[in-house]
């Protein structure tokens, strides 16, 4: 799906009329969703790689060198289709979009982006659609607001191109944690229309390029950006309350890959002549791309950088749920091969950037293996209380299972259920001197109480009866321990504990009662762990309360 | 040479020289070489009145033309020559004349006119190779070679790849090493020639403009030197650049190192970029597990930043941008930063090097490495021997107190490792005072992540539990307060990685309490609600995790994206685990708390089953989860009979 991808378009512009009329050899082709480029010269010996074709593959491929050739003409309604659509949805869903240009003067960029009056690019066709969009929707319940920025990046420093006084102040970027990475100062218009946008634009490049003039910069060399704050405020009107959803669209324009070059600007080429005192000056970034291949995926390092405003720039648009396109624009000129090679390359490096959300994974070591142990008693469990297992309770399992299975509630209402029957069946046992022991509960230590014995371990030691001075086992109601099942009589024995706590066991007569195996029909004292057995299958054991009993929890 | 006009000849060429340093920009738009090309002509104008090249009296030269094909000038010469008589001194002032017009061509994209016109000059100088009168335009040539790679293979880092985890930035360029390797050989020519030069001759040599020069503006001994240096400097420089190209990284990073080690020894830098640079190659260093280098070229930086401002720019620095405050403050900060990642890793190789199967402290492995630490301190000095050292005399001495104060080898225990966190902490808090979290959010959450894991490696070396508790405590109360106020729709990436850690850290804690009660003698319900509250807070934050995987729809996501595949799919399975951990008496809780851990089995389980590239990525805990869900409901049911039956 690539949700977290960039985009990444490449569009190749028509031969212009100086290239048709001097012959120009074209060197690029796109088949589907790869660009190639043909070698310039095909009498390089074979070894040599500016003799091979070079292929790339790309999200979107817009060829767009010849109208006539309509199944392949890619016009700027499929450009906005494919890349702009997307964005202006994300814009209204109150996130983050960003479109970036990239590309030589004279490659289509400012087509692609601004486009002419009739054949309208990206900008205006996502204006448009903006506008149109908030206009139709807006009513009682909801309403938009539209404002616009304009900024340009260079050499580290940003500038406002739409401040009305026309200072040539440099901006701060900064970070804030509810608003975002934002710039200081930044002038914001509110705007009502693409006419609005149209205008404010124009200013902007006009103080753009008296900037340039002025400081001796290349505009070529700086990083434009222009920002729609889309403001969706939702009322409700009963409540009488709002809410606001922001949305960015960025538009950005990255400094041109040409003329940085040939001045060296770029940085890792180096100058002689006038520049010898700053040619070193690019040691940190050859520092800083070392450093930074050194650790691979790992997190650890850190790596200052220069470009600082650029990263700033990426950060606001790859950080959250935004969605990010660039469109790369080449030349098909044979004359244009090196700079088509590196711009298709610059794209090629932009498509592979994942932003992965790496989070810091701690190693699951310890957590398996419990897991491990945990899986492994529950399988012993099972396969013991399969072999071990009366026929009698296997009966009781399926019983229950069938009621279960009978039962067409859902299943909060099985546990609602559940629930209440235990807290009832709970109340009686608590009226019986029972207490229900479940892990993790820790029995008193000063009392005298009989536990359950079963053979399935999950049913063992489950239940407690707390033994007073002179406790009734048998059937009946009025009995202090109740028992019901084979073999149990209505009075089936008496346990006493005399003042100097001893414990005597009395059976009734004729009552099946043993005393750890033997069969018992008179009085007998009862020692610490000592197992008694009532009709065919209550088995209990004794405990007292000389030794303290530690369960721990799992 | 009566019949050369020379004070033309020179006065033309000072001309040229002057044109070829006009800044490009203030070129006409759209002509933007115009004065290259005016200078060009000048050069031109020059060559034509100096005459024909001499005749190339003995050998000809043998090879085909081509920097590549060619065998001349990258042999080292036998014996030094120095030009003598009217022939020679023409010979080298015209092969000035061409290496002058060669860079002109390169400068005007003319690559193949550019290399022919070096070529030509190479060949002129080839038998005056080591002289005194021609070594730095000799060198300077060769090292033409590196601008003349094809413009591609000099790749520009316009993503940061700190952004973007860009790998390989600049590997990519395998097609045309070739290209590169002549780079290389020239390089190292001029490098081997420097150094043959420097043993034989020592004295600094003419520089190449001086020979259109009057005798009286001849530079003096000191200047030849510094522009000799300074060539020289930019050789390693441009040698360091070829061998990252052909992704011989430590080789790459060794030269980096030489050329700061040259700025130092020559003056020759700006105090707050110097150590950042130094700085920013203990990054590099560290990675490669050279913590004395890391040390080294970190005690550097501290040493060399102190200096800003007491000592005044020297004119070979660019302009001082540095001098501006806040620059000074960040580069602080940034400096800071790298020393706390020095630590960090340090620690954390130790404690990968120490720990067993679950990550916990193996007495034997530890009882290895003391008994290797001796080997380790005697190697030292060769270590020290092999590595570039920076600086001489107070300089040197300076460095050096800082590395006293500071362990490049592995922390063996917790007294050891404390010294390394204490540091560390101590650049946490410099570096916060920069990055503060009110303007540079990012920033300052990463740093307190880095914070956050010293606290983490430094709970491995403690053995008492309930400090290991504490200090997990603390990862905690640093990481908490920083989610509150992050909006997501920004900070997504960030705020998931700190909802991630917290959960674990919850998590750690929980462990450690289960491992105190177990030890008691009486465990109360003190700790077993102790314990349910951790857990409580662990599942909160992995849900908040998994909850920011929702569309805007808060709708959970029928298809989780590849990057954060794992992750989701690990918090799933620590919420199951986690439910299954809780404590309760009530039976109905109980009941209630196994069926949702058996729901996030399922849902793991289920997920593998319709998405089959995600089984690869949780292999063993996928296998776990199927156990799990196939014995869960086994036990449920045996607890609901359990509980009918009484």
């Amino acid at each position: 799906m690539g949700d977290s991808k960039v985009k990444v378009a490449v569009r190749i512009r028509p031969m212009n009329r100086r290239e048709t009329d001097l012959h120009t050899k074209c060197v690029v082709d796109v088949d589907a969703n790869k660009v190639i480029l043909n070698p310039v010269n095909t009498n390089l010996s074979k070894g040599d790689a500016r003799g091979q074709p070079k292929v790339f593959a790309y999200d979107h491929c817009f060829w767009s060198m010849d109208e006539s050739v309509k199944e392949k003409y890619a016009g700027q309604d499929i450009v906005f289709k494919c890349l702009g659509e997307n964005i202006l949805q994300n814009a209204f869903d109150g996130y983050n979009a960003c479109i970036f240009a990239y590309g030589q003067t004279g490659s289509g960029k400012s087509y692609t982006m601004m486009g002419t009056a009739d054949q309208p690019g990206l900008i205006p066709r996502l204006c448009s659609g903006l506008f149109e969009r908030t206009q139709k929707e807006e009513n009682e319940e909801q309403s938009f607001k539209v404002e616009v920025s304009y900024m340009e990046i260079y050499n580290e420093k940003v500038r406002d191109l739409l401040d009305p006084k026309g200072s040539r102040q440099t901006l701060k970027v900064r970070e804030h944690s509810v608003l975002g990475p934002y710039v200081d100062g930044l002038s914001k218009l509110a705007v009502t229309s693409y006419k609005d946008i149209e205008s404010l634009m124009s200013e902007g490049n006009k103080s753009r390029t008296v900037a340039a003039t002025n400081m001796n910069e290349e505009s070529s060399r700086s990083h434009a950006v222009f920002k729609i704050t889309l403001t969706h405020t939702l009322y409700d009107v009963k409540s009488g309350t709002s809410g606001e959803k922001v949305g960015k669209l960025s538009l950005v324009d990255l400094a041109g890959s040409e003329r940085a070059t040939k001045t060296g600007a770029a940085g890792d080429r180096l100058k002689e002549g006038s520049n010898i005192n700053k040619s070193l000056t690019t040691l940190g970034l050859v520092i800083s791309a070392l450093a930074d291949q050194s650790a691979g995926k790992n997190k650890n390092k850190f790596v200052p950088y220069r470009d600082s405003v650029l990263t700033w720039l990426l950060k606001d648009s790859l950080g959250g749920n935004s969605k990010t396109a660039m469109v790369a624009t080449v030349s098909p000129a044979a004359d244009n091969y090196d700079e088509t090679l590196s711009t298709l390359r610059y794209a090629d490096r932009a498509k592979h950037i994942v932003n992965h959300a790496v989070v810091n994974e701690d190693p699951n070591a310890r957590i398996i293996r419990d897991l491990r142990e945990e899986v492994e008693k529950l399988r012993e469990q099972l396969t013991k209380a399969e072999a071990m297992k009366s026929p009698e309770l296997k009966d009781r399992l399926e019983e229950s299972e069938k009621l279960i299975q009978e039962m067409t509630v859902t299943w909060e209402e099985k546990l609602r259920k559940t629930e209440e029957i235990a807290q009832e069946r709970q109340k009686q046992l608590e009226s019986l001197g029972i207490s229900l022991q479940s892990s993790g509960i820790k029995v008193g230590d000063d009392k005298c109480f009989l536990v359950n014995l079963n053979a399935d371990p999950a049913l063992n030691e489950l239940l407690v009866y707390y033994l007073k001075e002179h406790t009734l086992i048998g059937s009946a109601n009025s009995q202090d321990i109740q028992l019901c099942g084979m073999g149990i009589l209505p009075e089936h024995c008496i346990i006493d504990i005399t003042s100097e706590g001893q414990v005597m066991l009395t059976p009734q007569k004729n009552t099946r009662t043993f005393v750890n195996g033997s069969s018992v029909s008179s009085p007998i004292q009862l020692h610490h762990g000592d197992r008694i057995l009532w009709g065919n299958n209550h088995f209990f054991r004794l405990n007292l309360p000389k030794k303290k009993k530690k369960k721990k929890k799992k | 040479m009566a019949n050369v006009p020379w004070a033309e000849v020179c006065e033309k060429f000072q001309a040229a020289l002057a044109l070829s340093r006009v800044e490009l920009h203030k070129n006409p738009e759209k002509e933007p070489y115009k004065s290259k090309y005016s200078a060009r002509a000048l050069l031109e104008e020059v060559k034509a009145l100096l005459g024909p090249a001499p005749e190339d009296e003995d050998e000809r030269p043998e090879a085909e033309d081509g920097p590549g094909a060619g065998d001349h000038a990258l042999g080292l010469p036998a014996e030094v020559v120095e030009p003598e008589g009217p022939v020679a001194q023409r010979a080298v002032r015209l092969a000035v004349i061409e290496f002058h017009l060669g860079v002109n061509h390169i400068d005007t994209e003319e690559l193949s006119a550019g290399e022919e016109h070096l070529v030509k000059c190479l060949r002129l100088l080839r038998r005056y190779r080591l002289s005194h009168d021609c070594i730095s335009l000799c060198i300077q040539a060769q090292r033409q070679g590196f601008t003349m790679l094809p413009r591609p293979q000099v790749i520009r880092l316009r993503w940061p790849p700190k952004v973007l985890g860009l790998q390989n930035n600049l590997g990519i360029l395998w097609s045309e090493r070739e290209e590169i390797e002549t780079a290389q050989a020239y390089l190292e020519s001029s490098e081997a020639l420097y150094n043959q030069y420097m043993k034989e001759v020592g004295s600094p040599p003419l520089d190449p403009t001086e020979r259109f020069l009057p005798e009286e503006e001849k530079l003096t001994e000191q200047e030849r030197s510094k522009r000799f240096e300074k060539v020289y400097t930019h050789n390693l420089y441009y040698l360091a650049q070829v061998y990252q190209h052909l992704e011989m990284f430590e080789k790459a990073a060794h030269y980096c190192h030489s050329t700061l080690k040259r700025q130092l020894e020559h003056n020759a830098y700006h105090p707050i970029e110097w150590a950042i640079n130094a700085a920013t190659l203990s990054q590099f260093y560290i990675n490669k597990l050279c913590f004395m280098e890391a040390r080294h070229c970190l005690s550097a930086a501290n040493v060399i930043f102190g200096q800003t401002g007491k000592i005044s720019a020297t004119e070979d620095t660019p302009e001082a941008e540095g001098e501006v405050p806040e620059l000074y403050h960040q580069r602080k900060g940034e400096i800071a930063r790298c020393w706390i990642k020095y630590c960090l890793t340090l620690m954390q190789n130790a404690q990968l090097s120490m720990q067993d199967n679950i990550g916990e402290l193996d007495l034997d492995k530890q009882s290895e490495l003391r008994a290797l630490r001796k080997k380790e301190l005697d190697e030292e000095e060769s270590i020290r021997k092999k590595a570039v050292q920076f600086g001489t005399g107070e300089l040197c001495d300076a460095i050096s107190a800082v590395e006293e104060k500071v362990s490049y080898l592995r922390p063996l225990d917790f007294e050891e490792a404390r010294e390394l966190f204490l540091l560390g902490q101590h650049y946490v808090f410099e570096a916060k005072e920069f990055f503060q979290i009110d303007g540079y959010v990012t920033d300052h959450i990463e740093v307190v992540q880095d914070h956050s894991a010293l606290f983490k490696v430094l709970a491995f070396f403690e053995t008492d539990m309930e400090r290991r508790c504490k200090m997990h405590k603390r990862r905690i109360a640093m990481l908490e307060p920083l989610t509150v106020d992050l909006n997501p729709q920004y900070y997504l990436l960030v705020n998931r990685q700190i909802q991630f850690e917290i959960a674990h850290a919850y998590y750690d804690m929980m462990d450690l309490k289960v491992a105190i009660a177990d030890r008691l003698r009486d465990p109360d319900s003190h700790i077993v609600k102790k314990i349910n509250n951790l857990n409580k807070s662990a599942l909160k934050y992995y849900q908040l995790f998994l909850d920011s995987l929702r569309d805007p729809n808060k709708v959970f996501p029928e298809h989780i994206g590849e990057d954060v595949l794992r992750p989701a799919m690990l918090a799933k399975f620590r919420v199951a685990r986690l439910y299954g951990k809780i404590i309760t008496a009530d039976p109905k809780k109980e009941l209630e708390n196994l069926a949702t851990s058996l729901e996030h089995y399922k849902f793991i389980v289920d997920y593998c089953e319709k998405h089959p590239e995600a089984a690869q990525e949780i292999e063993v805990e996928l296998e776990l989860s199927k156990e799990m869900v196939s014995l869960l409901p086994t036990k449920m049911e045996r607890f609901r009979t359990k509980m009918a039956l009484t």
